[in-house]
């Protein structure tokens, strides 16, 4: 369609990208050039060249902050994925399951740092549901300090993050599910197949694209986890917990050193732009079965 | 995806940007732009100074605006751990920066003040007879560069080690004096199935307070003081030494499980509803029980000698705290005429009223609280003051020594293993 | 990507035969199963609900007993005293505001992309769609010295703009596929009526795509409402702050007042959890569309 004059589009475009430029595309370039600088927040700005991105490197904490996301992203796609997929496969697989979709989708509507706060109380080694619930069937012995133990703290809030997240995933497949033609399913019940057997070898190959992307976005959000390691733990003990992003919201506003955190956040945002990348790079590979 | 116009057009973007970046930093940086609003309105952020203390603080506002016309005051309570690392910063770049705002003495304070943050009050303060009101000594710690930059308001003593005074009786129990008694003490507490110490160390500075105190004792406080300003190195065999004092308290369990994963306050619970005996934390514990257990009856001894060390072993962990003037703020003249306010007698008394401590004559005549009034007597006659590592020194030199300990204290690493890697990450910041 | 269509997810395929011959042993397993697993999840809320009426002795004491007393005056103490009333109120204001500022914006550039032809547009779209990708790590920090530069931190601008900002690529990406897939006819024979842009705008594109906008609502809504790190960052002041980082900050000044942080909690939840049950179905799939993009 022709517009009335030439510059309405740009009319109806600017509004957004005004907002969009200001907030994100001129904060992402300045990111970026603030990489490069040793900066306060506040005093005159030194250029330092790669300085920073050097330092990163031989930053002991920021390079295993790396390997404790990769610890938590490998178990979230356990516990949120896998869990969502059987989920779906179970609650699709019957009729009257209304009840369970609800029950397990209701984590994702509330705020991540209110359930965290509910955890941190559930967890509490002193009053906390989960160690009375532990006295309470004998298992007394399993009792543990949670979040203060560096040997479960990573775990813990990997399975606080599959307790949110699961059903999510779930209601995704889910969705999946609904659009495989019924008949398929019906021959293959009428051929005597179990539901493990249609779930194994029909649903599941069929949702295959909307698999793939639910591990991207577990893996990219997982990458990004903030709020949950922040109330829960913030890193500690002894940095066992540390994700890039508090080590990096530590660097920046507790430290002072926005420069040095800017080369933090470029390092952060390069290894998820490479994730994506070599996702999507897989995914072409890979036959495109979509619905 | 154009990828390739795309990139060219970020790059010369980011080229603009970050040469208007380099001309508004030339240009001040946001350091006029971040002075705070010329309206009538004073901003004063401080920690949260609990229920019965604000009402307090509310009774200064209320004087103030009784005595400046059009004015108002507004506070801004924090919890005290977001306000000393996020929220602080935040508030003084921020576009209502606070005119004033609360502060530790050491580090911190000289940092302020080289960001252009702290206002140099010292003859407005006199000229108002301000310091007349206040006792001998109070103005310690307030100055940087020879400049008045603090308005004090109190004489925090960060670590003694407090205990049950109820429990120590019926077990007959008595405050040690030396590092060897206060060790037969937890054995015999531990033998009654009392665990000594309760902490809430989640965020690092508790143990790390106290073990800083530990650790100047023992190596001496030169020592710990070069250490800590990347001088000298802290992993040698004497710090490995005495760093085995928090190892052997881990390895007797003589703390709470949880000591790393609960917060200060959660600590504070633990030793007031009775599920250990002692906590070593600072003289504030005084306001806090008064709060929330006030029938609970304990006291205090400050850190025992321990044989053999090199530093002064009657020596003090302590730090000054007190009200800053934003130098940026427009309002300087006003701010110090709240602070007038503040020193005020009634208000002092007031304070001390309300259970905390003051530095003015007429506070400290008022008789305090006999906890309170021992520990400022405690600071004031200190031989030496020993500042704690995260006020006295680099955030982040302080943040590797506490996260060392709280890895020893948790029984997550050896002393050397602790040391060494916390020397790495200091290392690493020259 | 994969975009879904929203007419047909609707019914799971179900046991036809399961339905004839009542309750077989299996699905009884399978409920039992099941509802095992739903308590996982409503165990937590339950104790959440439940302690915010017991004394924190009772709390510690006898963690899964019911209160001995119904003082519901603990919801009122929090919500008024604790100031949870004043965060769900900035709450309410920054969600909304910056959901109607997505709606609006979004509409208007995605009419735009998907309906004229303009120098540049293939550029824009891409900045847009580069949007989607990029994580809060990668701006923030400069965001943060614009705001101060700006004077906006400590006012709620500080965070509609970036919410806005956030939602745009998204809803543009969603509604411009909407609009793709109506036929051109429809704008053609406006135009010919002698409508001028903004009137197609407003009487053709807006009630079209009233289905794409309620997924980009409920997605955007939700995000603004559940953001924390941009808030933590950016309002210290105690008046402005928004739900999460109130209760954080209700959580540190209440920490040993167990029953009234539980009361917070329970205030903070149960509304949302009445929302999705209510609007499930609508909630569940504008979330999932959103985040599959």
């Amino acid at each position: 369609m022709k517009p009335n004059r030439g510059w309405t589009p740009y009319l109806f475009v600017l509004p957004a990208f005004a907002v969009f430029a200001i907030s994100i595309l001129l904060p992402v370039i300045a990111t970026f050039g603030l990489s490069f600088t040793r900066w306060d927040g506040s005093g005159p700005l030194k250029f330092k060249g790669f300085a920073n991105y050097i330092r990163a490197f031989h930053d002991s904490v920021y390079v295993s902050s790396y390997w404790h996301v990769l610890v938590y992203v490998v178990a979230t796609i356990i516990l949120e994925v896998l869990a969502g997929l059987l989920l779906a496969g179970a609650v699709s697989a019957r009729p009257g399951t209304t009840f369970y979709r609800v029950a397990f989708f209701v984590p994702v509507m509330l705020p991540l740092v209110v359930i965290a706060v509910l955890w941190s109380f559930v967890l509490n080694p002193d009053f906390g549901l989960l160690n009375a619930g532990l006295d309470a069937v004998g298992l007394s012995s399993w009792k543990r300090v949670w979040l203060g133990d560096p040997n479960t703290a990573l775990l813990a809030i990997s399975v606080i993050s599959g307790w949110i997240f699961a059903g999510f995933y779930m209601a995704i497949f889910y969705a999946g599910f609904a659009r495989i033609p019924k008949d398929i399913i019906e021959s293959a019940r009428l051929d005597g197949a179990g539901e493990w057997t249609i779930f194994r070898r029909m649903k599941v190959p069929l949702v295959r694209g909307i698999t793939e992307i639910a591990i991207l976005l577990c893996v990219t959000g997982g990458v990004q986890v903030f709020d949950l390691v922040f109330v829960l733990t913030n890193g500690g003990p002894y940095n066992t917990t540390e994700v890039p992003t508090t080590y990096l919201v530590k660097t920046v506003f507790r430290d002072q050193e926005v420069g040095y955190g800017a080369a933090l956040a470029v390092i952060l945002t390069v290894v998820i732009a490479l994730i994506g990348l070599l996702y999507s790079r897989l995914r072409r590979k890979t036959a495109d079965v979509e619905f | 995806m154009r990828l390739s116009r795309l990139a060219s057009v970020v790059a010369a973007v980011g080229a603009a940007t970050l040469l208007l970046a380099g001309c508004s930093s030339s240009s001040g940086g946001g350091g006029e732009a971040s002075a705070s609003p010329s309206d009538q309105v004073l901003r004063i952020a401080m920690t949260e100074p609990g229920a019965d203390l604000e009402k307090v603080w509310q009774q200064v506002k209320t004087e103030y605006e009784a005595a400046h016309p059009g004015w108002t005051v507004q506070y801004n309570f924090q919890n005290d751990d977001i306000y000393s690392t996020v929220g602080l910063p935040s508030l003084l770049s921020g576009g209502n920066a606070p005119d004033i705002y609360f502060e530790w003495s050491g580090n911190r304070l000289q940092t302020r003040y080289a960001d252009g943050y702290a206002a140099s009050i010292g003859d407005q303060l006199k000229a108002k007879g301000v310091n007349d009101r206040y006792v001998d000594g109070a103005f310690g710690g307030t100055s940087v560069d020879g400049k008045t930059v603090m308005f004090p308001i109190g004489k925090d003593v960060s670590n003694v080690i407090w205990y049950n005074t109820d429990l120590f009786t019926k077990l007959g129990l008595t405050a040690p004096t030396t590092w060897a008694e206060l060790d037969a003490v937890n054995a015999k507490l531990k033998a009654a199935g009392v665990t000594p110490y309760a902490m809430g160390n989640k965020d690092l500075w508790p143990a790390g307070n106290w073990n800083g105190h530990v650790l100047s004792r023992i190596v001496g406080e030169q020592a710990y003081a070069d250490a800590l300003n990347m001088k000298s190195p802290l992993d040698s065999p004497e710090w490995v030494a005495a760093m085995d004092q928090m190892k052997k308290i881990h390895d007797s369990s003589w703390i709470n499980d949880s000591v790393n994963s609960v917060s200060d306050n959660e600590g504070y619970t633990l030793f007031f509803t009775g599920k250990a005996a002692m906590t070593p934390i600072g003289s504030w514990l005084v306001d806090v029980r008064n709060e929330q257990a006030p029938k609970f009856n304990m006291d205090w001894f400050n850190l025992p000698a321990i044989d053999g060390g090199k530093g002064n072993q009657q020596s003090v962990l302590g730090v000054s705290t007190g009200l800053v003037v934003n130098a940026k703020s427009a309002k300087i003249d006003q701010a110090v005429d709240y602070l007038d306010i503040l020193s005020g007698d009634d208000i002092q008394k007031a304070f001390v009223a309300a259970g905390s401590s003051s530095l003015s004559k007429a506070g400290a005549a008022t008789g305090l609280n006999p906890l309170s009034e021992r520990l400022l007597t405690l600071i004031e006659t200190a031989p030496e003051i020993v500042a704690p590592p995260d006020t006295g020194y680099n955030l982040k030199v302080a943040d590797a020594l506490n996260t060392a300990t709280s890895a020893v204290l948790g029984g997550a690493m050896s002393s050397q293993d602790a040391l060494t890697q916390a020397q790495q990450k200091i290392d690493a910041l020259k | 990507m994969t975009t879904f269509d929203s007419t047909h997810v609707s019914s799971p395929d179900v046991h036809q035969a399961g339905r004839k011959k009542g309750l077989k042993p299996s699905d009884l397993l399978f409920h039992v199963v099941m509802t095992v697993y739903a308590m996982l999840f409503f165990l937590p809320l339950l104790w959440m609900a439940m302690s915010s009426f017991k004394t924190n002795g009772e709390i510690f004491q006898t963690p899964f007993a019911l209160p001995t007393s119904w003082d519901w005056s603990v919801f009122a103490t929090a919500w008024a005293d604790g100031g949870i009333g004043r965060y769900a109120i900035n709450s309410f204001i920054v969600t909304a505001v910056s959901t109607i500022a997505i709606l609006g914006f979004g509409s208007m550039a995605a009419f735009a992309f998907s309906r004229m032809r303009f120098r540049g547009s293939g550029l824009l779209l891409t900045l847009f769609t580069l949007g989607l990708l990029l994580p809060i790590q990668s701006y923030f920090i400069a965001q943060n010295s614009l705001f101060e530069y700006l004077h906006l931190k400590d006012t709620r601008w500080a965070l509609i703009i970036p919410y806005t900002a956030m939602g745009l690529p998204l809803a543009i990406w969603l509604l411009k596929a909407y609009l793709d897939s109506l036929p051109k006819e429809l704008f053609e024979a406006a135009r010919i009526d002698g409508a001028g842009d903004l009137r197609i705008y407003w009487s053709v594109v807006l009630p079209l795509v009233r289905s794409g906008m309620a997924t980009v609502a409920i997605f955007s809504a939700l995000a603004a409402w559940n953001e924390f790190l941009l808030a933590l960052l950016y309002i210290q002041n105690d008046e402005l702050k928004t739900i999460p980082v109130g209760l954080l900050a209700f959580s540190t000044k209440y920490i040993t007042d167990y029953h009234l942080l539980f009361a917070a909690l329970t205030i903070v939840t149960i509304p949302m959890i009445v929302i999705y049950v209510l609007f499930h179905r609508r909630i569940a799939q504008g979330l999932t569309e959103g985040s599959l993009k």
